[in-house]
């Protein structure tokens, strides 16, 4: 028996609107796919406009951005257009979804999606060495591994006036970029090339906030802003080679965007800082542990209480600690009482893990510009001793510290001349009539000197700006050099490297409490 | 005996480098101890102790405080240069008093200073001096009637401490309020008389560094560079074993 036409054609038909509805809900699901993601990541140049209150989802739950100016209209914008040679934005690296940085989760996926297209892997500083084969992954593996961009410095160091107090020569470099004739230390511009993670760019009253006339940790004036001859705060950047907001921009724009001659409007300078000084971050929102800003809850949560914080509070103290008060979560008789028990069992380990961090006292050790700046060698102190300003637990005085996050034998690196080892190694020798570094003497094994080469002092070598706490659950990994993956190998590392003897419980209680700042 | 060798080799170094020492002229008093030697620090239920020990006797140095406190704390992994007076006072973790007492971080590395003593009953800490940083110790003073400030320094070092950044801050505030037509800022170099009959000679250069630092920063807060001249006496001072630390200095000299 066949079918009449009719019943067949209707088969037909229907056939082919099953196979279509199919087909139009695969296509609906993976747009709703892209409408869930997309606004995660902002491309350069893409417009749209950029909410006030934003919240952006991440491993631990929420991150809030809020831009007290209102919603901005990003076309035309400086902070998001490409503004140089290559079509880069100041927000390619600095996303409100990864707290005003990048994680190497979102890198992945760019990678991922863009097929490495993206700017962001741009070669002059998104990859390891610029001439190596940019189709590859590997060529961009300290992006993707670890979030870490180039950054060439160069040699001998600013401020040295040509005679740096020590020689550098490069042990090993993985990337080859060190080791290349136009890039490297022996090229016609001698240049350092380290990698370093980019910052958040938000919370900058904070961060720019500036200590006294004398810096405590040279005993010589504090560096001043050059347009207004003020002091200045020296916590931007890694190794403060930029002092403002308004340097950072130029320099981002002559390294990063590949910037024209002549440099960046002066309009746009204006407009880039003034988005960065109103824009304020921090976890909103907990899987666990529910709404991080309660009416009746710790006071230091959330991007709002960031706005609305004051600013240079040295806050290593029981009255009003680094990251305020947790008392609200501390008992569960205290607590909200439609809480579940997850919920209260997860809130008191946050206020458990705060008091590790103001309270727990270790044995401080070997940290140049902390122990070395008349406090002693050790000192039986806390975290909040050298994290100490209040709402971003930064340092007061300009941050520079050599916690051994890059120097042997305290990196986590593995050995140099491992085929895993991934970053460069500098041999730092200092001369004989410098001040020596006062934990590692005159010769330095380090992936990356930090304020040195700056400086070209070796008492600063190693030394990194300590970086703000806020966001961390929207921006992994951790430290400059990317060397921790998570909050759980950031406590292991100060565990090991201070031999905290940090019990379980006191780790797990740590990374609850930096996963909601 | 390998290893003492090694030890008293690497002293020797230490004692080229960072400072020199020569047969001595005069004794130090009785009374005072000035030696050189890796600090010890003993952990206490209350605050950490600093201690040295000096011919066979322990003396206890101070506290761990902060940077506002006015004793700042050997570091382990550095020699240190301790220049005090016995007292007759109980002794603390275990140590006999110095008072007063000056302690310099000597600079080289010296991996062999590594003495962390653990907590133990009977070697309690006395209550530390309750001195926390405030904001008022950075407030300018009112006075403008002194004309000569004393900026002291530890040995071989030009390192400017909280408390002596305010003694140039405040020769600056004075300076500009006077209108000084002359600021004539003068670095020195010391000598130590040390208990063991020796002589601790600071760095030549220390001198010139201390103060044309401190040249640099009160141009830094205004002054008319015309005005302010250094001068550097690289010669060592001489020695009593009672006040060679107040020899390691700057003085500033204002003149309306």
């Amino acid at each position: 028996m066949h079918s009449s036409r009719p019943q067949r054609t209707l088969l037909r038909c229907a056939i082919i609107a099953t196979v279509g509805v199919a087909l139009l809900s695969v296509w609906l699901r993976a747009g709703s796919a892209r409408l869930q993601s997309s606004p995660k990541w902002i491309e350069a140049g893409a417009g749209g406009v950029l909410p006030a209150e934003m919240n952006f989802d991440n491993a631990y739950g929420k991150l809030g951005v809020l831009n007290t100016a209102g919603p901005i209209e990003m076309k035309g914008h400086p902070f998001f257009e490409p503004l140089g040679i290559n079509p880069r934005g100041c927000v390619t690296c600095h996303q409100p979804s990864n707290a005003m940085s990048v994680s190497v989760e979102s890198l992945r996926e760019r990678w991922r999606i863009t097929k490495g297209e993206d700017p962001i892997f741009a070669a002059v500083d998104g990859s390891n060495n610029p001439k190596l084969p940019q189709a590859l992954e590997s060529s961009h593996s300290l992006l993707l591994n670890r979030g870490l961009f180039r950054v060439g410095l160069a040699w001998p160091p600013v401020e040295s006036k040509g005679k740096p107090e020590f020689t550098i020569d490069v042990v090993r470099d993985p990337t080859g970029v060190n080791l290349d004739a136009d890039y490297g230390l022996k090229g016609a511009n001698p240049t350092v090339s380290v990698f370093r993670r980019p910052r958040p760019v938000a919370n900058m009253k904070y961060v720019m906030s500036p200590d006294d006339v004398f810096n405590i940790k040279t005993g010589t004036l504090m560096a001043t802003d050059p347009d207004t001859g003020k002091p200045v705060g020296m916590n931007l950047m890694a190794d403060s080679r930029h002092l403002t907001l308004k340097q950072q921009a130029n320099g981002a724009y002559r390294d990063h965007q590949e910037g024209r001659q002549g440099g960046i409007r002066r309009e746009d300078v204006e407009k880039i800082v003034a988005f960065e000084q109103q824009v304020f971050i921090g976890q909103s929102f907990d899987n666990w542990g529910g709404s991080l800003s309660e009416p009746n809850g710790p006071l230091g949560l959330g991007p709002r209480a960031m706005a609305e914080g004051k600013i240079h509070v040295l806050a290593n103290n029981n009255r009003d600690p680094v990251f305020r008060l947790f008392d609200a979560w501390k008992k569960p008789e205290t607590m909200a009482k439609e809480l579940n028990d997850k919920q209260r069992e997860f809130r008191a380990s946050v206020a458990r893990g705060n008091d590790v961090f103001m309270f727990r006292l270790f044995w401080i050790r070997d940290v140049a510009h902390i122990n070395s700046i008349g406090l002693g060698n050790p000192i039986k102190r806390s975290c909040s001793t050298c994290h100490n300003v209040q709402m971003t637990g930064q340092d007061l005085a300009p941050g520079w510290v050599d916690v051994g996050t890059t120097n042997y034998p305290t990196w986590t690196e593995p050995p140099v001349f491992s085929d895993q080892a991934e970053l460069p190694v500098f041999k730092v020798t200092c001369n004989k009539d410098a001040l020596p570094h006062p934990y590692l003497g005159r010769v330095i094994y380090t992936n990356d000197p930090g304020r040195a080469l700056i400086t070209g002092k070796c008492v600063d070598v190693g030394s990194i700006v300590i970086g703000q706490f806020r966001g961390l659950a929207a921006r992994a990994p951790y430290y400059s050099n990317g060397s921790a993956k998570n909050l759980r190998e950031l406590v292991d590392f100060y565990d090991r490297r201070f031999d905290m003897k940090l019990a379980e419980q006191e780790k797990v209680d740590l990374v609850n409490f930096l996963s909601v700042l | 005996m390998k290893k003492t060798l090694t030890v008293l080799m690497m002293l020797a170094g230490l004692f080229m480098t960072s400072g020199t020492m020569a047969t001595r002229n005069d004794k130090p008093p009785a009374s005072r101890r000035n030696f050189v030697a890796c600090p010890i620090v003993r952990d206490t239920k209350t605050m950490p102790c600093w201690l040295a020990e000096y011919d066979g006797e322990l003396y206890f140095l101070g506290l761990q405080g902060s940077s506002a406190s006015a004793f700042y704390p050997p570091q382990l992994n550095h020699q240190v240069l301790v220049e005090g007076t016995v007292t007759k006072e109980p002794r603390i973790c275990g140590g006999i008093p110095l008072k007063p007492i000056r302690i310099s971080v000597i600079a080289e590395l010296n991996r062999g200073c590594n003495t962390l003593l653990p907590a133990e009953d009977g070697m309690e800490a006395p209550p530390a001096p309750a001195r926390r940083f405030v904001d008022s110790m950075r407030e300018p003073g009112k006075d403008t009637s002194q004309r000569e400030f004393n900026v002291p320094f530890d040995f071989d070092s030009d390192y400017l401490t909280l408390h002596t950044t305010r003694i140039v801050g405040e020769t600056a505030r004075v300076a500009k309020a006077i209108n000084a037509t002359k600021v004539e800022v003068t670095g020195y170099r010391a000598t130590t008389g040390l208990s063991n009959g020796k002589k601790f000679i600071e760095a030549e250069s220390v001198a010139a560094k201390r103060a044309n630092k401190i040249a640099e920063i009160l141009i830094g807060l205004g002054l008319p560079v015309a005005t302010v001249s250094v001068i550097a006496k690289t010669e060592p001072e001489p020695c009593d074993g009672v006040t060679d630390a107040d020899q390691r200095r700057v003085t500033i000299k204002l003149i309306p």
